[in-house]
C-alpha cells in the first residue's frame, strides 16, 4: 500500500513538472492556508464556531476550560486535570471527534480524546462543528467535531513574528508558550513550544483536605511548514508532539488515598501535497500518528499498564470544478492501517479503506447545497453506508436558513473488541441518523444562529454484567442502547465599536433532551441546560473580559434517581489586561485573571470539589 | 481483665451521661435507633453514585436508601466493600478510600473513622476491643498484604500482621482468625490461620480463589473456593481450575472433605443458615445439607438479573439484582415455596446483606 501511495505521489509531482512556473506569486499579498480546508469548503448547512488564538489564550490552563467556557459542549472532568471528556448534543464522549489538521486523532484504545491530555494554546484556532461528520472525519463524529488547526501564511513580503505568553497562578500553576511564525512568498513556517505545570493542590472546600496527588506537567512542540512549489502546487508538513505527566487526585471522603500516575504522549506527522490547476484539484496526504500511555496504579512503584497505537493514513482527493454551473465534485479515498497494543492486548492490526464522493453546488446566489456519500471497508466489522446532505438558503442579505441531515457511525474501540476475556468480537459500529434545521441572521454588528436538532442513535455500545447470556456476571460490551436526542442550540455574537470603545459578546445556550429509549429517561451526565457567555470590552490600551457558565443539573443513574445527581452550578472568570507596549513591530500586554470570581462551590463529578477563587498574572509579548 | 476494665469504664461513663441527661430530661429510656430490627444492604457504589447503605424493616413495611448520608450529611464514597458489627457499633469498610467509618449500628450516626494504617481494606471482624482488618496493600505488590489490628477505643492501628497475597474475608473462633485469600488482583489458594496470642500464621491450602467462609454447627470451617479461569498469552480461555467447598477441622487444620465442582463451574456467594449451605452458580441458587458428601444436582431457584449478593434468614432468601449504573433491587424469596415474597429498591452496586 505504501508503495502505491508513493507511486501516486510521484505521478502527481511529475504531472506538475509540465505546468509552467510563472511569477504570479509575486503579486500575492497574503494567502492563509488553513490546516483543514475541507471543513471550510464542505460545511454547507452546518454551524461552525471558530475560537481564534486570542480566545484560546484566555484559558491556557486546559483544553477542557477552553471548551467549557466557549463552546456548546458539555465537559465532564474528574477534577481539575483528571480524565476529561466532551459531548455534543446529548451524545457520548466517544461521539465527539477531535480532528488535527483534518485528521481524526481520537485514541485507538478507548475511542475518545482526553481533553486534559492535549495542549491547544499553540494552535492558531479551533473550529467546532456541531452535527454529524463521519462522512468527512470517519468514526466518532456523531455529535460533532472539534478541529485543531495550524495556519500557514504566504506573504509577498517576508514577515517574522515571535510571541511569548507566560502566566503564573495560584496553586503553583505556570503556563508558558513561544510561537514562531515566518512567511515568505514561497515558504511559510509556524512553530511553537509550550510547557505547563501546576501543583494543582487547591483546598477542597468545606473540608480540611487539599487536592492531593493532582500535580501535572506537560510539554508540546509543534512544527509546521508549507512550501510553494509552483503557482499550482504546494507541499505542506505538519508535526505535533505532546508529552504529559499527571497524577490523578482522589475523591472525598478520603482524597489522600490517591496514588495514581498517568503519562501519555502523542506524535503526529502529516505530509500534504496539493495541486490546483484549472478545473482539477488533487491532494495527496500521508500521515503517521503515534500515541502511547502508561498508567501507574501506585506512583511509588515502577509497575504500569500501557497502551500504544500506530496509525498510518494515506489519502488521495481529486476534485473537479464545473465552471458553467458553479459546482464541484470531489472524490476522497482513504486507507488507514492501525496497529494497537496494550499490556493486556496483543498487537492487533485493523485496516480500513473508505471512499467518498461529495457534490457541492452553488445553485444561485441564494441557494447552495451539498450531497455526500461514503462507504467504508473494514477488516474487523461491517461499517454502515453513510451519507449527508446540507443546504443553505439565503433569504436576504442578512437572513439565512440552513439545514443538514446525515448518517454517522462510531466503530468499537480496541478495548471493546479485545479486552482480555471480556472484549466482544461480534460488536457492530454504533450508528446515528440525524437532522438539523437552523435560522440565522448576520450583519456587521450582530450574528445569531438558532437551530433545532434530532439525533437517533442505535446499537450504542455499553459494558454490562450479564451482557453475554452464556457467562452471567461477566462484564462485556454489547450493542444495546438506543438514544434519541433532541434540542435547541442558540448562538449570539455581538461586536460593536464606537470611537475607541470595542464591545464583544458571545453567548451559547443549549437545551438537550437525550432519552434512553429503554428507560425513557434522560441519559446520564447530560445537562438539559447549558448557558455560556463571554463578554469583553476594550478601550485604547485597556482590556477587560468576563466569562461565565451555567451548567444544569445532571443525573448519574439510568433511572434518574434524585438521590444521585450533580447539582447545577454557575461559575465565572474575569480578567483585565493592559498594553504596555503597542507599536506595529511589537506589542506587550500584562494581565490579571480571577478564576471562579464568585467563589462558587461546585463539582463536575461527585465528591470532587472544584477550585475556589484563584488568580493568575500573565504576560503576552509579540514582536 | 481488660474487658472488665472496659465495662467498668463504660459503666462510669453511662452514669455520667445519665446524670447529665436527667438534669433536663427525666426520661432515661432511649430507643436504640431507626435502623434496628431490619435488613441492611450495602452497595459498593460506582461512577454513577456513592457507596451507600439501605435499610429494610423486618416486616418489609418500610425501606430507606442512603441511610448514612441522611443521618450524617456526607457520602461514604467508593467502593463500600463490607460492614462488620460489634454490640453497639457498625464498621463500614470503604476500600478505595482507605477508610473505616464507625457508626452507631442502630442510629447510623457517625462516631469516628479510621483512615491511617489501611491500604485497600476489605473485611473486618471484631474480637473484644480490637478489630482485625484484611488489607490488600499496594495494587502492584503481591507481598505487602496484611491484617491490621485496630484498637477500638482509640481507633488507632496497634500493629499489622503480614499475610499471603489477597486476604479477603476474616472470621474468628477460639482465639484464631481464619482468613480466605482470594488473591486480590491475581489469584491465591490458601486460608490463613492467625493465632491472636502470638500473631503466628499458618496456612491451609484449598482450591483456587477461596472467598466466603463460616463455621458450621458441627464446628467445621466451611470454605467456598471459586476456581480460576485459565488464559493463554493472548487471553484466550485455555481451561479452568476446579472450584470446591472445603470442610476444615479448626483444631488440626486439616481438610476433612472437599466437594468439587465440574470443570468450568465457578460458584460464589456461599451462605449458611440452619445447618444448610446455600451458594450461587450462574445466577441459580443451590441448597445442600452442611453434612452432605455430594453437591446438589439441581438448583432451588434462579434469581432475577445480576445476582451479586445473597443471604438466607428465617426461611427466606434475600438475593440482589445488582446494578452499578443505577439503584439495585433486593428480591426476597420463600425458601420452601421458592416464590417471590417482596422486592425493594436498594443501594447502587448492592453487594452485601446484613441483619440488624
Amino acid at each position: 500500500m505504501k508503495q502505491t501511495f508513493f507511486y501516486i505521489l510521484a505521478l502527481i509531482i511529475s504531472f506538475d513538472g509540465f505546468t509552467q512556473q510563472d511569477t504570479l506569486v509575486n503579486t500575492l499579498k497574503e494567502v492563509v492556508i488553513h490546516g483543514d480546508p475541507r471543513l471550510k469548503q464542505h460545511s454547507v448547512g452546518y454551524k461552525v464556531q471558530t475560537l481564534n488564538d486570542s480566545v484560546l489564550l484566555k484559558n491556557t490552563e486546559s483544553f477542557t476550560n477552553v471548551l467549557r467556557f466557549n463552546s456548546p459542549l458539555y465537559l465532564r472532568e474528574n477534577g481539575v486535570s483528571g480524565v476529561s471528556s466532551a459531548s455534543f448534543r446529548g451524545t457520548s464522549a466517544t461521539n465527539t471527534a477531535v480532528i488535527w489538521n483534518g485528521i481524526n486523532i481520537n485514541a485507538v484504545n478507548n475511542g475518545q480524546t482526553d481533553f486534559n491530555a492535549l495542549t491547544v494554546s499553540l494552535y492558531d484556532g479551533i473550529d467546532i462543528r456541531s452535527g454529524g461528520g463521519s462522512l468527512e472525519y470517519g468514526s466518532g463524529a456523531i455529535g460533532g467535531s472539534i478541529h485543531l488547526n495550524d495556519d500557514l501564511v504566504f506573504s509577498a513580503k517576508k514577515k517574522t513574528t515571535h510571541q511569548f505568553v507566560l502566566s503564573a497562578g495560584s496553586f503553583e500553576a505556570y503556563n508558558s508558550l513561544y510561537k514562531f511564525k515566518m512567511s515568505q512568498s514561497k515558504l511559510a513556517i509556524n512553530a511553537g513550544v509550550s510547557y505547563n505545570e501546576s501543583e494543582n493542590d487547591y483546598p477542597l472546600y468545606d473540608t480540611d483536605f487539599k487536592n492531593e496527588n493532582g500535580a501535572f506537567k506537560n510539554l508540546s512542540l509543534n512544527f509546521n511548514a508549507a512550501l510553494l512549489l509552483s503557482k499550482y502546487s504546494k507541499l505542506k508538513f505538519y508535526n505535533s508532539n505532546y508529552w504529559g505527566e499527571r497524577f490523578f487526585s482522589g475523591e472525598l471522603p478520603n482524597p489522600e488515598t490517591a496514588k495514581d500516575k498517568y503519562q501519555n504522549s502523542n506524535n503526529y506527522f502529516l505530509l500534504v501535497y496539493t495541486q490546483n490547476k484549472y478545473k482539477l484539484k488533487q491532494e495527496a496526504r500521508m500521515a503517521y500518528l503515534f500515541e502511547t500511555y502508561r498508567y501507574f496504579a501506585d506512583r511509588a512503584f515502577d509497575d504500569y499498564d500501557f497502551g500504544r497505537a500506530k496509525r498510518y493514513r494515506f489519502n488521495y482527493d481529486l476534485s473537479y470544478r464545473f465552471l458553467g454551473i458553479d459546482a464541484q465534485i470531489t472524490s476522497y479515498s482513504e486507507y488507514e492501517s492501525t496497529l494497537g497494543k496494550a499490556d493486556k492486548i496483543s498487537e492487533k492490526h485493523r485496516k480500513q479503506f473508505s471512499q467518498s464522493i461529495v457534490y457541492k453546488h452553488d445553485l444561485s446566489d441564494w441557494l447552495n447545497y451539498e450531497a455526500k456519500v461514503r462507504q467504508d471497508f473494514n477488516s474487523d466489522y461491517k461499517i454502515p453506508f453513510t451519507y449527508a446532505l446540507g443546504a443553505q438558503f439565503k433569504a436576504s442579505s442578512q437572513f439565512f436558513i440552513r439545514t443538514n441531515g446525515s448518517k454517522n457511525y462510531r466503530v468499537p474501540t480496541y478495548n471493546d473488541l479485545y479486552w482480555p476475556s471480556q472484549g466482544n468480537l461480534s460488536l457492530v459500529p454504533e450508528s446515528a441518523l440525524q437532522g438539523e434545521l437552523g435560522i440565522g441572521f448576520k450583519n456587521d454588528v450582530v450574528s445569531v444562529d438558532a437551530g433545532v436538532f434530532y439525533i437517533a442513535s442505535n446499537d450504542k455500545i455499553t459494558w454490562i454484567p450479564n451482557g453475554d447470556p452464556e457467562r452471567p456476571g461477566v462484564w462485556v460490551p454489547i450493542n444495546i442502547d438506543e438514544v434519541t436526542s433532541k434540542g435547541v442550540e442558540i448562538q449570539v455574537g455581538v461586536e460593536e465599536q464606537f470611537h475607541k470603545h470595542i464591545v464583544k459578546l458571545q453567548a451559547n445556550y443549549s437545551f438537550t433532551q437525550a432519552i434512553d429509549e429503554a428507560t425513557k429517561k434522560q441519559v446520564i451526565f447530560t445537562p438539559e441546560h447549558l448557558f455560556k457567555t463571554n463578554l469583553s470590552y476594550n478601550y485604547k490600551l485597556f482590556g477587560w473580559y468576563y466569562q461565565q457558565l451555567y451548567n444544569g443539573m445532571v443525573y448519574t443513574t439510568a433511572s434518574n434517581s434524585e438521590d444521585f445527581v450533580v447539582p447545577a452550578f454557575f461559575v465565572a472568570n474575569t480578567g483585565v489586561d493592559f498594553k504596555v507596549l503597542h507599536t506595529l513591530q511589537s506589542q506587550l500586554s500584562l494581565g490579571v485573571k480571577i478564576n471562579n470570581l464568585f467563589n462558587e462551590k461546585y463539582v463536575v463529578r461527585p465528591r470532587r470539589p472544584m477550585p475556589n477563587r484563584n488568580f493568575n498574572i500573565n504576560l503576552n509579548y509579540k514582536f | 481483665m481488660k474487658l472488665s476494665k472496659l465495662i467498668f469504664k463504660l459503666f462510669i461513663l453511662s452514669l455520667l451521661l445519665l446524670q447529665s441527661c436527667s438534669q433536663d430530661d427525666d426520661d432515661t429510656v432511649f430507643p436504640k435507633g431507626d435502623y434496628e430490627n431490619g435488613i441492611l444492604v450495602s452497595g459498593e457504589g460506582s461512577g454513577a453514585g456513592t457507596g451507600s447503605i439501605s435499610f429494610i424493616a423486618n416486616d418489609f413495611s418500610d425501606s430507606e436508601n442512603l441511610i448514612y448520608k441522611k443521618v450524617n450529611g456526607t457520602e461514604l464514597g467508593t467502593f463500600l466493600q463490607s460492614m462488620a458489627f460489634s454490640k453497639a457499633k457498625a464498621f463500614i469498610v470503604v476500600d478505595n478510600s482507605n477508610t473505616i467509618t464507625v457508626v452507631d449500628r442502630y442510629t447510623f450516626k457517625k462516631e469516628g473513622e479510621i483512615t491511617t494504617g489501611l491500604a485497600t481494606p476489605r473485611f473486618l471482624t471484631v474480637v473484644g476491643d480490637k478489630a482485625y482488618v484484611t488489607n490488600w496493600g499496594a495494587a502492584v505488590d503481591e507481598t505487602d498484604d496484611f491484617v491490621a489490628v485496630i484498637d477500638l477505643n482509640s481507633l488507632q492501628l496497634i500493629k499489622t500482621i503480614s499475610v499471603s497475597n489477597g486476604p479477603e474475608r476474616i472470621i474468628e473462633k477460639d482465639g484464631k482468625l481464619f482468613v480466605s485469600h482470594k488473591g486480590a488482583y491475581t489469584n491465591n489458594n490458601v486460608i490463613s490461620v492467625i493465632s491472636i496470642n502470638d500473631d503466628s500464621v499458618k496456612e491451609i491450602v484449598v482450591k483456587d480463589r477461596p472467598d466466603e467462609l463460616f463455621f458450621s454447627d458441627s464446628g467445621a470451617l466451611v470454605v467456598l473456593s471459586e476456581g480460576r479461569t485459565l488464559y493463554d498469552a493472548s487471553w484466550n480461555v485455555t481451561g479452568h481450575t476446579q472450584a470446591g467447598i472445603s470442610m476444615i477441622n479448626t483444631s488440626s487444620l486439616s481438610v476433612d472433605l472437599e466437594l468439587t465442582f465440574e470443570e468450568g463451574e465457578h460458584p460464589s456467594l456461599m451462605v449458611y443458615e440452619d445447618d444448610m449451605i446455600y451458594y450461587a452458580l450462574n445466577g441459580a441458587i443451590f441448597k445442600m445439607n452442611a453434612e452432605a458428601t455430594a453437591l446438589p444436582s439441581s438448583s432451588i431457584l434462579t434469581a432475577e438479573g445480576y445476582l451479586y449478593a445473597m443471604e438466607v434468614e428465617d426461611n427466606r432468601i434475600y438475593a440482589t439484582n445488582t446494578s452499578f449504573s443505577d439503584v439495585s433491587t433486593l428480591n426476597i424469596y420463600d425458601v420452601t415455596t421458592q416464590e417471590k415474597i417482596d422486592s425493594k429498591e436498594v443501594a447502587l452496586g448492592a453487594s452485601k446483606i446484613y441483619f440488624n
